[in-house]
């Protein structure tokens, strides 16, 4: 049962290689005939899980923060420290609700941004409309003169 | 908006931390100890899991009990009602990776799982 | 309020700001509007992030190499053993941040054990004693590779250890928190905790350098700038 269980996981690591990110070539979607568990498991799976995939050597290199994200992050813990929330929801919603796409495509901080937008809609404490138009007003109220 | 009691955490823990403010509330003592053998169970994965998918069907020995605290995969959805005992257990890595060199056999990997993911070995 | 079309008039200095930037003021200003947190929460909290840094953990090491009582101290009840390098992980909440914690581990290396910490789920780092991560620790590559080939990794920063050193990965992937206490290197015969914290860099702590006399600052790598940085 084990080496299963082991030909399987090694199976799964090189095949969510290949789903990263996943296009969709033929514009539908597939036949349950065309899903093999394989497949199933690869697509369930939670995307911050990526320990063992394959990947290649890069330089490592250090990253001079935005403002914008310790700010970001500053919040997050705020909405926890108050108990909208607490970090396990707050990766959850940040490292696996959103996807391989948004996982792997967006920056570090903006996941974290995002996630607290989220939390704060999903718990009610305001609207997704509210959120739209507030998020509208602070773009034009930074938009340079016309 | 919403009933959950925002203050509940703040409550149970100020001046004890997390995971301190979950000890005791597991359903009994570790079923494991340290030097047991396990096997990581290969659960599904549906919308969450911090079993991590290169661990399972995997056998370790059990490094350290931890703690106690809710199963990410429950307190990932604010679900805290139940409590388990957490282990780090260790791996050698010739048991994880097939092609992990001989050469470096005494070479192990830990990591840390709630009590639902082991069984014994 | 009355338009002025006066042509002359200079336009108002206005800077651009990204989605993530804007998206991040409404998201505060809401939260702070709708009574999740107050303005004074975000000040308070950020100026506990603007004041962590590797230093304690650093001193904990050498204070640790100084005297085998409070190693003993390090390994057996960690966060106690924090007090010492001024660190209470209870701050700045009074139940200790919400993503870090309170349950500190140190990985005591020996001559033949070298361990290296990696959160292949997502980042997590002992923020209260060791200050922020680096870029490259969250890096999905760096959490990819780590766990599988550890030998190869620590070779791209500088460390190639002989086989008969044991390297054991830490996957740190719940509620516990690690920092690694390297072996006190030759060369320090005799040196003042002061000494022997300054080469205890941070990424020494986290096990992808040992400490050296002389080495008192991180593998230097590539800085990628921020457009608009923080200013500490």
């Amino acid at each position: 049962m084990s080496s299963t269980t082991r030909q399987q996981v090694l199976r799964h690591l090189a095949l969510v290689a290949d789903l990263q990110p996943p296009v969709q070539k033929t514009g539908k979607a597939p036949y349950p005939t065309d899903m093999t568990h394989d497949l199933f498991r690869a697509f369930t799976r939670s995307p911050h899980d990526v320990g063992g995939e394959f990947d290649v050597p890069v330089e490592w290199t250090e990253e001079e923060g935005e403002a914008w994200g310790y700010r970001a992050y500053v919040t997050t813990e705020c909405l926890a420290w108050r108990g909208v929330w607490c970090a396990e929801e707050r990766r959850r919603m940040q490292n696996v609700d959103l996807g391989t796409s948004q996982y792997l495509g967006l920056p570090y901080y903006g996941r974290w941004l995002l996630a607290a937008a989220r939390i704060m809609v999903e718990r009610g404490d305001c609207s997704l409309g509210e959120l739209i138009n507030k998020f509208d007003e602070v773009k034009k109220r930074h938009e340079p003169a016309r | 908006m919403s009933q959950h009691d925002r203050t509940h955490h703040a409550k149970i823990a100020t001046g004890k931390g997390d995971p301190q403010c979950f000890k005791g509330t597991a359903d009994g003592p570790p079923k494991f100890k340290v030097g047991d053998r396990v096997r990581i169970k290969h659960l599904p994965d549906i919308f969450y899991t911090r079993c991590q998918v290169y661990t399972r069907g995997a056998v370790g020995e059990v490094a350290v009990v931890t703690h106690e605290s809710p199963a990410p995969e429950d307190e990932s959805f604010g679900h805290v009602d139940h409590s388990e005992w957490f282990y780090i257990v260790r791996f050698k890595q010739r048991d994880l990776w097939p092609e992990y060199p001989e050469a470096f056999a005494n070479d192990t990997l830990q990591t840390e799982f709630s009590e639902r993911w082991l069984e014994a070995a | 309020m009355a338009h002025d079309h006066d042509h002359n008039a200079p336009a108002p200095m206005v800077e651009e700001v990204s989605d993530f930037e804007a998206l991040e003021i409404a998201v505060r200003e809401l939260a702070i509007e709708k009574g999740l947190f107050s303005a004074e929460d975000h000040r308070r909290f950020t100026e506990f992030a603007e004041h962590i840094g590797p230093t304690p953990a650093a001193r904990m090491v050498a204070k640790a190499w100084l005297d085998p009582e409070y190693k003993k101290h390090c390994l057996t009840d960690a966060i106690a053993a924090s007090k010492a390098v001024g660190v209470d992980w209870l701050n700045p909440t009074g139940f200790g941040t919400p993503s870090d914690y309170t349950d500190l581990r140190v990985l005591e290396d020996t001559p033949t054990m070298h361990h290296v910490v990696v959160c292949t789920l997502c980042s997590c780092y002992p923020r209260p004693i060791l200050g922020f991560q680096p870029e490259w620790y969250r890096t999905p590559n760096y959490r990819r590779r780590l766990v599988r080939w550890p030998r190869q990794v620590l070779a791209e920063f500088g460390l190639s250890l002989p086989a008969e050193v044991e390297i054991r990965v830490e996957d740190s992937n719940q509620k516990c928190r690690f920092i690694v206490m390297p072996v006190r290197p030759a060369g320090t015969e005799g040196w003042t905790e002061d000494q022997l914290t300054e080469i205890v860099t941070r990424d020494c702590l986290i096990g992808v350098a040992l400490p050296k006399p002389g080495v008192t600052s991180n593998i230097p790598l590539p800085v990628h700038r921020a457009a608009k940085p923080a200013h500490h």
